[in-house]
């Protein structure tokens, strides 16, 4: 493996470890980092030691002891690492071989990052740090933030979780769900700014950052739903656009499919399924398969819909149920439902709009709609998509101008 | 670790000096996590010094004004901020409508019994 891969594969990892030792997550990146760099250094004539992981804990842990003896203060937590270094299974220098095995902490750095206490944006980009492994600057970029308030923001969460005593820990029973959810939401959330098109491929990397949450926690269903979900979305990735130019499903190079993807979420799915406890993951990685078929089913579609309408109250989810609700019983069956909705503040809910008005040949106000939707577009493809369809409707919207004026 | 609870109340009618604390949450102040607690006056009796470079200036009144006011503070021991939550739901369940509490870690302090 590449060595930026396998840093990037490790840096979550130990730094969980590390976390766990120091109980302090900015003395731990610190000594994470100067560990990569060592490795960065050694490793390429040395060669990748036989357990990289292993490595780079122990090395992190040797700079963590440097780090706080230079400095000269928490006294006595020096002494109990340093003590804890002796004792511990380690040979002097970090060459160790791959039996030792090391605890995954990952978990508790997730649980601790999106811990309700601190704001979501912060825990968003904590997570992208820490988990993801992303550098500030990736950060700051991907959320067109600058630079500064970035830096400033992760700082603060830190300080926050090491002040307040925010616990490094995998909550009890009877909070699990709670904060479970917190945590599925904050990598949902990565995932879907990913569809801006932004500079850092943020929908790769809430993938990256569902797979351990999946292998460290086998038996949530919605934990297992949320990465099925994500890679049967992502796997259209390729086809979603065609020079620049957006493109709806239907039209989609079924071959430009990434199928290896789409096999691994729909296996995670039936995984799920096998729980026999539906979430709000579930219902829609259930929806995202169905959209992969063709023809579509879209009675099955739509009372899936319907079902996460109920437990969401979501008005977005109600929004794509009238889409179904259109291809079954038509344009205007669907604008029956639209209509019903608080939704003048989102984008994609003028466009849905406006092309059901199309199909239902209402195109003076599937103009209207196109050109509302225009206006709130995010990204460049969507605003070519909408402005062409506003060029289509165009001539419609002179001619009812003209039998309103007459 | 020691937390600080700041319990904030809405306005009341009643006298909140001829009312006692409610049982359930009298026997809340005595668990062993409690450390120390004290109930205030409502605003109404707050006086706010101010130090307005240098000069002192003295004001009728809370300093916060808000509609809820500082009824109390409660200073607990916990292992962990989610221990001081659960610490704090406890008492706010037995608390009017309205009420908040803001939890905050303790920096230093010197307790002296009361």
């Amino acid at each position: 493996m590449a060595l930026d891969a396998v840093f990037r594969d490790q840096w979550g990892r130990v730094l969980a470890t590390l976390v766990g030792v120091l109980g302090d997550i900015e003395l731990a990146e610190e000594a994470v980092a100067e560990a990569f760099a060592v490795a960065a250094e050694r490793w390429p004539h040395d060669g990748e030691p036989a357990n990289p992981t292993g490595w780079l804990v122990t090395t992190a842990r040797h700079r963590a002891v440097d780090q706080l003896r230079r400095r000269q203060v928490l006294a006595a937590k020096t002494k109990l690492l340093a003590r804890d270094i002796e004792t511990g299974p380690q040979p002097p220098e970090p060459l160790m071989d791959d039996t030792v095995s090391i605890p995954d902490e990952r978990l508790e750095l997730v649980f601790t990052c999106c811990h309700p206490a601190l704001a979501l944006e912060a825990q968003v980009a904590l997570t992208l740090r820490t988990l993801g492994g992303l550098s500030t600057d990736e950060i700051a970029l991907a959320f067109l933030v600058p630079f500064e308030t970035m830096s400033k923001r992760l700082t603060r969460a830190k300080h926050k979780i090491r002040d307040a005593g925010i616990p490094f820990t995998v909550p009890p029973d009877h909070q699990l769900p709670d904060r479970l959810a917190a945590v599925l939401s904050v990598v949902y959330l990565i995932f879907n700014q990913g569809w801006g098109g932004g500079r850092v491929d943020l929908a790769a990397e809430a993938i990256h950052l569902g797979r351990p949450l999946a292998d460290l926690m086998p038996d949530e269903p919605e934990v297992l739903a949320l990465l099925a979900l994500m890679l049967l979305h992502d796997a259209r990735k390729a086809a979603r656009l065609r020079d620049g130019e957006l493109v709806p499903l239907d039209g989609q190079d079924r071959s430009l499919w990434d199928t290896r993807q789409i096999d691994e979420g729909r296996a995670l799915l039936r995984r799920a399924m096998t729980q026999r406890r539906t979430g709000p993951y579930l219902l829609q990685a259930a929806i995202a398969d169905l959209h992969l078929y063709q023809p579509r089913d879209w009675r099955q579609i739509a009372a899936l819909y319907e079902r996460l309408a109920r437990r969401t109250r979501s008005a977005i989810v109600e929004m794509n149920r009238a889409i179904a609700v259109a291809e079954i019983d038509g344009p205007e069956a669907g604008l029956t439902v639209l209509d019903r909705l608080d939704l003048d503040h989102y984008r994609y809910f003028h466009s849905t709009r406006a092309e059901l008005l199309r199909r239902a040949g209402r195109d003076g106000e599937a103009h209207r709609a196109y050109r509302r939707a225009l206006d709130l577009a995010q990204t460049e493809p969507e605003q070519r998509f909408l402005a062409e369809r506003l060029a289509e409707t165009a001539r419609y919207d002179r001619t009812e101008h003209d039998t309103t004026g007459r | 670790m020691q937390y600080a609870f700041l319990a904030y109340t809405p306005p009341e009618e009643t006298d909140r000096a001829t009312r006692p604390i409610p049982g359930a949450l009298a026997d809340l102040f005595d668990q062993p996590d409690v450390t120390g607690w004290a109930r205030l006056h409502a605003h109404e009796s707050a006086t706010t010094l101010r130090n307005d470079e240098g000069r002192m200036l003295l004001t009728d009144g809370p300093f916060i004004d808000s509609k809820e006011y500082l009824a109390g503070l409660i200073l607990i021991e916990a292992d962990n901020l989610d221990r001081a939550l659960a610490i704090a739901e406890g008492m706010l369940q037995e608390t009017r409508p309205g009420t908040a509490i803001e939890v905050r870690p303790v920096l230093a302090g010197h307790f002296r019994g009361a």
